[in-house]
C-alpha cells in the first residue's frame, strides 16, 4: 500500500503511536529510576481490567443512570462512552498503584511477588470481565492484540491532550519530582511538600496509563514505558539527558514499529514493541565497551 | 530541645534529651550501635515528632542536611550538578548555578559538575552532598555519618573541610560512629546510650574512646 494512502487511512493511529512514543518513555524513566519498572507491565493490565469492568457493568449502569451513554447527539455519545471507559481505566490504575505502593511499604522481600501476583490477577480479571459483554470482549481483545488501526480523531484528541499535559507537567516539575523520589528526607528537612510531588507523579502515571491503554492498548504501552528508558539509561549521564534520550528512543521505536508494521503487514502494537527490543542490544553493547 | 523523647509507634527509644546548639559549635553525636543516634538526629531535623518535651528552632533557621550515602539510590542517573541544585530554593536561577559551581570548587571538586554522581568515589560523593547542603547558606549543618565507608585519607579531608566550614559561622551537628573522626574538630559531643543522651565537653573526645565508654566521663558541659 502506498504511504500517502496509509497516511490518509491511518493517520490518527500513526500519530497516536508517535505521541505515545515520546511521552510514555518520559513516565517510564521515572518508573525505571525508582526501581518500579515492573509497574510498566502491571499498571496497563489494571487499566485494561478497568475497561473490561466498564463494559461488564454497562447494562446495569445504563439501567441505573438512564441514557447517560446514549444521548441523542452522536458526538456526545462518543465523548461520554470514551470518558466512561477512561474513568474506569483510571480508577483501576490508581487501585493498582495503591496495591503496589502498599506492597513496597512492607519491605519484607515480597514486593516483586505481590507485583507479579497483581499482574496475574489483573490479567485474569480482564478476561473474566470481558466475557460478560460481547462488545467488551471484542474491544478488549483488539486492545490486547495491539490492533490500534481503528483509532478515530476523537480518541486521538483525548490521547494527545492528556499526554501533552503529562509531558508539560513532567518536564516543568522534573526537578521537584526527582527530588521527592530520590531524597525524600531532604524534602522534609527543607520544608518542601513531598506528598504534593508524589501525588502529582502518581496522577501523571495514572493519566498516561489510562488514556494510552484506552487508545493504543496495553501492548504498545508495555513496550514504550519500559524499553526506551532501558535503552537510554546506560547512555545517560544526567536526569535531563535520560529523559531526552528516552523520549528520542521512544520516537525512533514508534517510527520503526510503524514502518515495520505497514511494510510487512504486522499488527502495529507488537511491531513497536519488537522494534524497541531490537534497540536494547546495541545500546547495551555500546555501553559495555 | 528540652526533656524531649523520641521513638517509633509511640514507643520511646530516647527520653529526657536536653540540648541547645549555639552558632559556631561543632557537636558530635556518638554512641554504641543501636543506642539511638539516628533517632536523635531525625528528631533534631524534625523528621520525627517528639513523643514528649519540646523541640524549638530559631525563626528563619536554615538547615543544611547531609544524609547517609546508602540512603541515596545509585540507580538514578543524576549528574553532580543536578544533585547540587536540589539544595537550592525555588526555581533554579543563574545565581544558583553559579553558587553550585562555587560550592563544588570549595569542596575540591571543581569541574566535576557534568559527571554522573553515582560514578564518583564515596569520599567525593560525600563532598558533593556537603556542597549541596551549603547551597541554602545554612545556619545549622546536620550530617549523618559522613565518614562512613570512606577511606582514611578522604575521611581526613572531609573532617578538615567541615572544620573550615564551621570557622565561617554555621553550627555543625554530626552523627559519627567512630570518635577518632571527631576529636580534632568537634567542640563538644553528645553521647547517646542507655535510652538517653549526655553532653560532653571537647576534652572527653580527646581523652579517647576508652575513657568515654569505660564510664570515666567528665562532667557535662554547662550548656547541656
Amino acid at each position: 500500500m502506498p504511504w500517502d494512502l496509509i497516511w490518509e487511512l491511518f493517520k490518527f493511529s500513526i500519530l497516536a503511536a508517535l505521541v505515545t512514543g515520546v511521552v510514555a518513555p518520559l513516565v517510564g524513566s521515572f518508573l525505571l529510576a525508582r526501581r518500579t519498572g515492573f509497574y510498566g507491565i502491571t499498571l496497563p493490565q489494571f487499566a485494561a481490567a478497568g475497561i473490561a469492568f466498564g463494559f461488564a457493568i454497562q447494562p446495569w449502569w445504563e439501567a441505573t443512570f438512564g441514557n447517560l451513554l446514549h444521548p441523542t447527539d452522536m458526538g456526545d455519545e462518543m465523548h461520554l462512552a470514551l470518558s466512561y471507559h477512561l474513568a474506569w481505566a483510571g480508577t483501576f490504575t490508581l487501585a493498582g498503584l495503591a496495591v503496589m505502593a502498599l506492597a513496597a511499604r512492607r519491605k519484607d522481600g515480597t514486593e516483586t511477588g505481590v507485583m507479579a501476583a497483581a499482574f496475574a490477577v489483573a490479567s485474569a480479571a480482564t478476561i473474566l470481565f470481558s466475557q460478560h459483554s460481547a462488545e467488551g470482549d471484542i474491544f478488549v481483545a483488539s486492545l490486547l492484540q495491539g490492533e490500534i488501526l481503528t483509532l478515530d480523531g476523537h480518541e486521538f484528541e483525548v490521547l494527545a491532550i492528556t499526554l501533552g499535559l503529562v509531558a508539560v507537567l513532567l518536564v516543568a516539575f522534573r526537578r521537584e519530582l526527582v527530588q521527592a523520589s530520590y531524597d525524600p528526607e531532604l524534602c522534609k528537612v527543607l520544608g518542601r511538600k513531598r506528598w504534593v510531588w508524589e501525588a502529582l507523579l502518581i496522577l501523571l502515571i495514572a493519566a498516561t496509563v489510562a488514556s494510552a491503554v484506552m487508545t493504543v492498548g496495553p501492548i504498545v504501552l508495555f513496550g514504550l514505558l519500559v524499553i526506551p528508558p532501558l535503552v537510554a539509561r546506560p547512555l545517560a549521564r544526567s536526569m535531563d539527558r535520560f529523559l531526552t534520550l528516552s523520549a528520542l528512543v521512544g520516537l525512533v521505536t514508534a517510527s520503526a514499529g510503524i514502518w515495520v508494521s505497514f511494510h510487512w503487514d504486522w499488527p502495529l502494537g507488537p511491531s513497536i514493541v519488537v522494534a524497541g527490543a531490537v534497540l536494547v542490544v546495541p545500546a547495551r553493547l555500546v555501553t559495555r565497551r | 530541645m528540652s526533656g524531649a523523647a523520641f521513638g517509633y509507634r509511640h514507643k520511646p527509644v530516647l527520653t529526657g534529651v536536653d540540648l541547645t546548639v549555639h552558632p559556631g559549635e561543632f557537636l558530635g553525636i556518638f554512641g554504641p550501635n543501636g543506642a539511638g543516634k539516628t533517632t536523635l538526629f531525625r528528631g533534631l531535623l524534625g523528621l520525627l515528632k517528639p513523643l514528649a518535651g519540646t523541640v524549638e528552632r530559631r525563626r528563619g533557621l536554615e538547615i543544611g542536611y547531609v544524609p547517609q550515602l546508602e540512603t541515596l539510590d545509585p540507580a538514578w542517573p543524576l549528574s553532580v550538578r543536578e544533585v547540587l541544585l536540589m539544595g537550592a530554593h525555588g526555581r533554579i536561577k543563574a545565581a544558583d548555578r553559579e553558587a553550585a559551581a562555587q560550592h563544588l570548587d570549595e569542596v575540591g571538586l571543581a569541574g566535576k559538575q557534568r559527571e554522573l554522581f553515582a560514578s564518583l568515589s564515596g569520599g567525593q560523593r560525600q563532598r558533593v552532598l556537603i556542597a549541596r547542603a551549603l547551597m541554602g547558606t545554612p545556619d545549622l549543618l546536620c550530617l549523618d555519618e559522613p565518614t562512613s565507608g570512606v577511606d582514611q585519607p578522604h575521611r581526613t579531608e572531609i573532617m578538615e573541610l567541615l572544620g573550615a566550614i564551621r570557622a565561617r559561622g554555621p553550627a555543625i551537628l554530626m552523627v559519627a560512629h567512630e570518635l577518632s573522626s571527631l576529636d580534632r574538630v568537634a567542640t563538644g559531643a553528645l553521647l547517646v546510650e542507655n535510652g538517653t543522651s549526655r553532653r560532653l565537653a571537647a576534652d572527653a573526645l580527646r581523652s579517647g574512646a576508652a575513657a568515654v565508654y569505660g564510664g570515666a566521663l567528665p562532667a557535662p558541659a554547662e550548656d547541656a
